[in-house]
C-alpha cells in the first residue's frame, strides 16, 4: 500500500465520519463544526488530486466564509436544543437502511466498467514546475469568461436579495453619521453672542 | 496506487449521507441546509476526480462555479431561514404546515 | 497559449439585459417613492429593447461562440421572445397588486429581470456549465421573489420549502452532470452527443447518471413525483410572484429539457423516454384529479400546471422533430393562458383583498360579462375546448406521441383532460350560474384592463388561426 492510499483512506475515514455527525448532531453548532472538518479534510483529498487552487478556495471561501456565516445565523436564531431531540430516533432505523442500500447502489455503479483502472489508469503526478492555479486562470477568462460574468451576476443578485430580505430599519434606531460629523463647521455649532457688558458702577 | 473508483465512492458515500439527512432531517432547518452543502461537496469529489483522470481542467472549473453559485445560495437560503425565524419563532421542519390541499 | 476573442454579438440581448438591470438598481435609489413608476417604466423598456436586439439578429444559421458554452439559433431566438412578452405581462399585471401590499421595490424589479436574464442563459445554453448557471440564476431570483413579502407566514414558508427542494434537485442534476462528464471528458452539449454516440449503448453508468439528471430535469418542471413543492409555492407566493414563475419559467424549462436531452443526450433516446413516459403519465394523473379537490384557485392552477407540463413531457419523449415543435407550442400557449388565468386573479384584487378563493369568482358574469367572458376563453383553452389554442396544443402533442405508435400514451393523457375539464368547468358554472356575492366593481387600472383583453382574445386568435406560430415552432427546430 503507498503512501498515497494511505493519506486517502485516513481522510475519507474522518470525512465520512464527519458527515455522519453533520447528519445526526442534535446541536447545530456542532454540525457546523462537523461540517468544517469535512471540508478540510475534502481539501486534503483534492490536494492529493492535484487541484491545489480549489483546496485553498474551499478552505478560505467555504470554511472561512460560508461556514462562519452559518455560525453566525446559529447563534442569532437562539434555536431551543431541548425541543429538537425529541423525536429523531424514530427515524433513524428507517435512515440507517435506507442509506446503506444507496451506498451499495451507488458504490457497485460507480465501480463497475466504465470507470475502471484499466480504462483511467492510475492516479499520474504532473511535473513539479506544473501550476494548477495558473493553468485553471488560464482558461477561467478565456474559454469560461460567459460562465465568469454569469457566476458574477448571480453574486450580485445573491447580495441584493440578501438584504432585500433582512434588511430592516427601525424608526427608533438613532444613527451616527461619520460623514456629518467630521464636515461640521464651526459656524453650524457656535454661535457668538454680544452680550452687552453692563456698565459698572 | 489511487484509482478513479476509490474517488467515486468516497463520493457515493457522501451523496447518500446527503440525501439520508434531507430525507430524514424532521427537527431542523439549519441541518437541512447543512447536507445540502454536503451533496455539492460529493458532486465536487467526482468532478475533481474526472478532471484529474480525465487530464482536462472543465471539470475543476465547474467545481469553481458550483463553489461560488453555492456560496450564493446560501446566503440566500439563510436570508430566507432568517426571515421564516422572524415569523415563525421556529425552524422545525414538522412545524412548515401552513398550506394544506 | 493562443486565443481568439469569442464573438460578442449574439449575446447582445443577454448583455442589454444585465446592464440595464444593473442601471436600474442604481438609478433606483435615486428616485422618490412616489416616482417608483419609473422603474417599472425602465424595466419595461429594457424587454422592449432586449426584443428588438433578440428579432432584430436572428441568425439564419445556429451560432456558437464563447469557446461553445453559447448558442444562438432560431428556436432560442423565438423562446426568448416569448420570454419578454410573458415578463413584460407579468410586470404589468403585477404592477397595481404590488403597489397596494408596499412591495412594488425596485429589487423586485431587478430581481425579475435577473431572473429573465437567467431563463434567456438557459435557453441559449450550450455547455452543462452554462444551462446549470443559467438554472441558479433563476431559481435563486424565484426563491428571493417568493419570501419578499417577508411579513406574510405563507410566503416565508413557501420560500423555505422552495428553496430546500429546489436546492436538492440542483443537487441531482449536478451528480448526474458529472457521470456525463466522467464517461464522456467534456461539458460543451454538441461534443457530449458526439461522444456519447460512439459509447455502447445501455452502459450502466450513463443509465444512472441520466436517471438523476431526469430527476432534477423532473423537479425543476415540477412533473410528478418531483411536483411537492409546487402546489405550496403557488399558493403562498404573492400573486404577483405566482404569476411569474407559473409563465416564462415554464417556457424556460422547456428550453432546458430540449438543451439537455433532445441536444446533448440524443442519442440516448431511448433511455430517457421511458423516464419521461412514466413522469408524464404520473403528472397527468395526479395534476388532473388532485385539482378537482381544491378551492384555491392558485392552488388549483398548481395542480394544473402539474398536468399541462405531463403534455409537454408527452412531446419531448416522442423524440421527433414533431413532437418538439408540439410541445414547443404547448409551452408556448400555455404560459399564455396561465398569464391570463392569474391576471384574472389580479384583476379582482384590490387593497387588503385576495381574489384567489374559487369563491371570489362567484357570479362574475353580473359583475363584468367581458371579464367573465375571457376567464371563459383561457378556462377553456386550459381545458382544450376548441377552438380555442388549448385544444390545438394539445392535438399536436397527442398526433406525435400516435406517430410514434405510442397510442395507448394519447389515450391516457386523452382520459385524463376529461377528467380534468371538470373542474375547469366548475370556475364556469361558479361564473354564469351562481349567485354573486362580492358586489364591489373592479377596480384595475385600464391599461390591465386592455392587456388581460388582448390576453384572452390571443388564446382565441391563436386558436382560430393555430397555422402562424405552429410554423414558427416547426421551422426553429428542423
Amino acid at each position: 500500500m503507498g503512501f498515497d492510499k494511505l493519506v486517502f483512506y485516513v481522510f475519507a475515514a474522518v470525512l465520512v465520519f464527519a458527515a455522519l455527525r453533520v447528519i445526526t448532531c442534535r446541536n447545530p453548532v456542532h454540525a457546523v463544526f462537523y461540517l468544517v472538518l469535512a471540508f478540510l479534510n475534502s481539501a486534503g483529498l483534492w490536494l492529493l488530486l492535484e487541484a491545489e487552487f480549489l483546496a485553498m478556495t474551499l478552505v478560505l471561501v467555504y470554511v472561512g466564509a460560508v461556514m462562519v456565516l452559518f455560525l453566525f445565523v446559529v447563534m442569532m436564531l437562539d434555536i431551543n436544543v431541548a425541543e429538537m431531540r425529541a423525536g429523531m430516533r424514530r427515524f433513524a432505523p428507517v435512515g440507517v437502511g435506507i442509506g446503506i442500500l444507496l451506498v451499495v447502489e451507488m458504490a457497485l455503479i460507480v465501480r463497475s466498467s466504465a470507470f475502471s483502472p484499466e480504462k483511467f489508469g492510475n492516479l499520474v503526478r504532473s511535473p513539479a514546475d506544473y501550476s494548477n492555479t495558473k493553468a485553471l486562470g488560464s482558461v477561467l477568462y478565456t474559454e469560461h469568461v460567459y460562465a465568469f460574468e454569469i457566476a458574477a451576476v448571480i453574486l450580485v443578485l445573491a447580495i441584493i436579495a440578501a438584504i432585500a430580505l433582512t434588511l430592516r430599519k427601525r424608526p427608533k434606531t438613532r444613527y451616527q453619521d461619520p460623514a456629518r460629523q467630521v464636515s461640521v463647521r464651526r459656524e453650524d455649532r457656535v454661535r457668538l453672542v454680544d452680550v452687552p457688558s453692563e456698565k459698572r458702577g | 496506487m489511487l484509482a478513479l473508483t476509490d474517488y467515486l465512492t468516497l463520493g457515493a458515500i457522501l451523496f447518500s449521507i446527503a440525501v439520508v439527512g434531507i430525507f430524514l432531517n424532521r427537527r431542523n432547518l439549519i441541518i437541512l441546509l447543512m447536507a445540502i452543502e454536503l451533496m455539492l461537496l460529493a458532486v465536487n469529489m467526482n468532478f475533481i476526480a474526472f478532471s484529474h483522470f480525465h487530464g482536462n481542467l472543465d471539470g475543476q472549473v465547474f467545481v469553481f462555479f458550483i463553489l461560488t453559485v453555492a456560496a450564493a445560495e446560501a446566503a440566500i437560503g439563510l436570508a430566507i431561514l432568517v426571515v421564516l425565524f422572524r415569523n415563525r419563532r421556529t425552524i422545525n421542519v414538522n412545524e412548515l404546515d401552513l398550506m394544506k390541499g | 497559449m493562443s486565443f481568439q476573442i469569442p464573438a460578442f454579438a449574439p449575446a447582445l440581448p443577454e448583455i442589454i439585459v444585465m446592464t440595464m438591470a444593473c442601471a436600474i438598481l442604481v438609478i433606483d435609489l435615486y428616485i422618490a417613492e412616489e416616482r417608483r413608476g419609473l422603474t417599472y417604466l425602465l424595466t419595461q423598456l429594457t424587454l422592449v429593447i432586449a426584443a428588438l436586439a433578440t428579432l432584430g439578429g436572428m441568425p439564419v444559421e445556429p451560432q456558437v461562440t464563447f469557446s461553445g458554452s453559447f448558442i444562438r439559433d432560431t428556436m432560442g431566438d423565438l423562446l426568448k421572445a416569448f420570454i419578454y412578452l410573458m415578463a413584460a405581462g407579468v410586470f404589468l399585471y403585477s404592477r397595481d397588486y404590488l403597489r397596494a401590499r408596499k412591495l412594488f421595490t425596485g429589487e423586485f424589479h431587478v430581481t425579475g429581470l435577473f431572473g429573465v436574464l437567467g431563463m434567456m442563459v438557459m435557453v441559449s445554453a450550450h455547455s452543462l456549465l452554462t444551462v446549470y448557471l443559467g438554472l441558479e440564476l433563476l431559481s435563486l431570483a424565484l426563491y428571493a421573489m417568493v419570501a419578499y413579502d417577508r411579513d406574510s407566514l405563507q410566503a416565508t414558508e413557501a420560500a423555505m420549502k422552495y428553496f430546500v427542494l429546489g436546492a436538492l434537485a440542483s443537487g441531482l442534476l449536478l451528480y448526474g452532470m458529472s457521470m456525463l462528464y466522467g464517461v464522456t471528458g467534456t461539458l460543451d452539449l454538441a461534443l457530449l452527443a458526439e461522444r456519447l454516440a460512439d459509447s455502447d449503448r445501455g452502459d450502466p453508468v450513463l443509465v444512472f447518471g441520466i436517471a438523476f439528471i431526469v430527476a432534477g430535469l423532473a423537479f425543476k418542471l415540477g412533473a410528478v413525483p418531483f411536483h411537492m413543492y409546487l402546489p405550496d409555492v403557488y399558493h403562498g407566493a404573492p400573486t404577483a410572484v405566482t404569476v411569474y414563475i407559473g409563465t416564462a419559467p415554464k417556457i424556460a424549462a422547456f428550453a432546458l429539457t430540449m438543451r439537455v436531452l433532445a441536444e446533448g443526450l440524443a442519442p440516448l433516446h431511448a433511455d430517457w423516454q421511458q423516464m419521461l413516459v412514466v413522469l408524464a403519465v404520473l403528472s397527468l394523473a395526479l395534476g388532473n384529479v388532485v385539482a378537482i379537490a381544491q378551492t384555491n384557485l392558485k392552488r388549483m392552477f398548481a395542480y394544473s400546471t402539474i398536468s399541462h407540463v405531463g403534455f409537454i413531457l408527452l412531446g419531448i419523449l416522442s423524440g421527433t422533430a414533431d413532437g418538439y415543435a408540439g410541445a414547443m407550442f404547448y409551452a408556448i400557449t400555455y404560459a399564455l393562458m396561465a398569464l391570463g388565468g392569474f391576471g384574472m386573479i389580479l384583476l379582482l384584487t384590490r387593497e387588503g383583498f385576495e381574489a384567489d378563493n374559487l369563491d371570489d369568482f362567484r357570479g362574475l358574469n353580473e359583475r363584468s360579462p367581458w371579464f367573465a367572458f375571457m376567464m371563459l376563453l383561457l378556462i377553456f383553452s386550459m381545458a382544450g375546448v376548441p377552438p380555442t389554442v388549448g385544444f390545438y396544443a394539445k392535438l399536436a402533442v397527442l398526433q406525435a406521441v400516435v406517430q410514434v405508435d405510442m397510442v395507448w400514451l394519447a389515450i391516457v393523457a386523452v382520459l385524463f383532460s376529461v377528467v380534468g375539464a371538470f373542474y375547469y368547468l366548475r370556475i364556469i358554472k361558479l361564473m354564469y350560474f351562481d349567485e354573486v356575492e362580492d358586489r364591489n366593481p373592479l377596480t384595475a387600472a385600464p391599461d390591465l384592463r386592455l392587456a388581460l383583453s388582448v390576453n384572452g382574445l390571443a388564446v382565441l386568435l391563436l386558436g382560430l388561426f393555430p397555422g402562424g406560430l405552429m410554423a414558427l415552432c416547426i421551422g426553429a427546430l428542423t
